[in-house]
């Protein structure tokens, strides 16, 4: 698992598209952050969830693009019938590409805590309990993002449609919550922002609310997902 | 070390593989052959542990492919038709890679070993992307072979090179063969027939012959073909068929452009006696030698039935 997991690394590291999101990824951060601070200094004070709840939207995104590869590439180029032939489960593959996604994106969520560290040096003092949590939050929604491009990136071997496939799917995931808004029935509303990735992330982590539930929502997510994956891959001998 | 009995594969309700057996020993090199569609790739997954078969039994290295699938891959080193590599990758760092999935130990050693196995020593700090489609199938032969397997499946390893290159891996697998069992896929005969002990021709998922060249050869044209070129005026030509056909012994006679072949009866030397009538008839001989039927005559004459 951890070759397969050192393997993709490097291949983030290496790879110029890898370079292209994480630079996309800041800028975008970046001016979210700038035009909070902005309105800190005038209207209201600094949020100190802003820039990971912005990721929940963000990642919708930006998720599919770090995954789209993983699988996808591996079908198109040949190379996953030599890895369904080497003496290494299928467990372990599916594992080790998620992992490596997950500690690609937590390196680029450690590099946005440059924007607390900002407010603190302006000494302005967010609520430091919410910044945790809501990093917290965006860690683990973040990994159950990845876990459904993933699922994806195994569907297909076009890239491209793998990444459509996931953003399409997490976009529905993630307008639950909008839905929920706009039904007229409690029940069904309730039922939707369960359901949904807003649901658990926005009422919750952002808030400073560390809740059991959304930790196995998103921990659910993420072992949902791989043991679909790891299903797909199996299906491949059947074929 | 390769011990295949009443294997089949459906896909659905297509029968790829149909009650296949065969064996190959420790050394040995095994080609399998056949049109497109014969079955030869879904034999090589099956017996590389990537597919179960549907009935029958598969045992490698001593490992049943079913049942101890895990073992199986560990002492088997494939490559599959297309070559499969990462292009971002540098030619060690490849070789490297497969040998740390494999659980290979000392692994540096064990990926020059195999670079050199392939002469791509030279090249190792390459990307793979830069190589030519030559030194990638190079660099496909060094994964299989980096973990030292004891059976070596190369599914169609010639196909796409040029001819200095086919060279060269024809000379690799003989080397090969030494320390691995080696069983590979073709549809050039004739590279079957240099680097083959034994033959396996797969049509339609059957297994049609099964043997060493001459076995087969032997199977098929029992009888022995001649070639002969008789110094006779133009003239004469029909004469001197007319004179090979009436000889005892023979049973057909083709004319050619310059000269003639002969077909004997089966277990019949004919060459005394046609030498013998030649000269006697006033005509000199300007050629007479065996016909030897190849691997693609045999083939042909299966596969076109």
């Amino acid at each position: 698992m951890w070759t397969i997991f050192r393997r993709e690394m490097a291949h983030y590291f290496t790879s110029p598209v890898s370079y292209l999101i994480a630079a996309a990824f800041f800028v975008l951060m970046g001016l979210y952050f700038n035009n909070d601070l902005t309105v800190s200094i005038t209207t209201r004070a600094a949020d100190p969830a802003s820039v990971p709840s912005f990721l929940s939207f963000v990642m919708v995104f930006f998720a599919p693009l770090l995954t789209m590869r993983l699988i996808a590439e591996e079908n198109r180029e040949g190379t996953v019938e030599l890895l369904l032939t080497a003496p290494v489960s299928d467990t372990a593959i599916v594992i080790g590409k998620f992992l490596s996604a997950w500690a690609f994106y937590s390196l680029l969520l450690m590099g946005t805590l440059v924007y607390p560290a900002v407010l603190v040096s302006l000494q302005i003092f967010p609520d430091l309990g919410i910044a945790v949590s809501a990093y917290i939050g965006i860690w683990l929604y973040g990994g159950a993002a990845l876990a459904v491009g993933v699922v994806f990136s195994a569907v297909t071997d076009s890239q491209v449609t793998a990444a459509f496939l996931s953003m399409s799917f997490l976009l529905l995931m993630w307008l639950g919550d909008v839905a929920g808004n706009i039904v007229a029935s409690f029940e069904l509303a309730d039922l939707l922002r369960k359901l949904s990735l807003q649901g658990h992330y926005s009422t919750s982590f952002a808030v400073g609310l560390f809740r059991a539930e959304d930790v196995a929502y998103f921990a659910g997510m993420i072992v949902v997902s791989l043991f679909v994956t790891i299903r797909l891959l199996e299906m491949r001998r059947w074929r | 070390m390769i011990e295949v009995t009443d294997l089949s594969k459906h896909y659905g309700t297509h029968l790829a593989l149909d009650a296949v057996s065969f064996s190959a020993k420790q050394g040995e090199i095994l080609g399998l052959l056949g049109p497109n569609g014969a079955g030869k790739t879904t034999t090589m997954r099956i017996l590389t542990g990537f597919m179960p078969p549907s009935a029958g039994k598969a045992v490698v290295a001593g490992h049943d492919v079913s049942e101890e699938s895990y073992e199986v891959r560990q002492k088997v080193g494939y490559l599959p038709e297309r070559v499969p590599l990462y292009p971002d990758m540098t030619v060690e760092g490849y070789v490297t890679f497969w040998a740390k999935l494999r659980g290979v130990k000392k692994t540096k050693q064990a990926v020059l070993t195999a670079l050199e196995k392939v002469d791509l020593i030279p090249r190792r700090k390459s990307l793979v992307r830069n190589l030519s489609k030559g030194l990638k199938q190079r660099l496909g032969l060094a994964q299989a072979l980096v973990h030292d397997p004891q059976v070596l499946i190369l599914d169609e390893p010639t196909i796409g090179i040029d001819p200095q290159q086919i060279i060269e891996i024809r000379e690799q697998i003989r080397n090969l063969a030494q320390a691995h069992t080696v069983l590979f896929s073709t549809h050039i005969l004739s590279e079957a027939e240099q680097i083959c002990d034994r033959v396996v021709i797969l049509q339609r998922g059957k297994l049609v012959a099964y043997g060493t060249p001459e076995a087969l050869r032997k199977q098929l044209y029992p009888n022995d073909y001649l070639y002969v070129e008789i110094d006779a005026p133009q003239r004469d030509k029909q004469k001197v068929e007319n004179m090979l056909t009436a000889l005892t012994g023979v049973d057909e006679v083709t004319r050619l452009a310059g000269g003639f072949t002969v077909r004997a009866k089966k277990d019949n030397d004919i060459r005394g006696k046609l030498v013998e009538k030649v000269l006697s008839s006033g005509y000199g001989l300007r050629e007479l030698r065996p016909v030897a039927m190849t691997l693609e005559d045999i083939f042909l004459e299966i596969v076109g039935k």
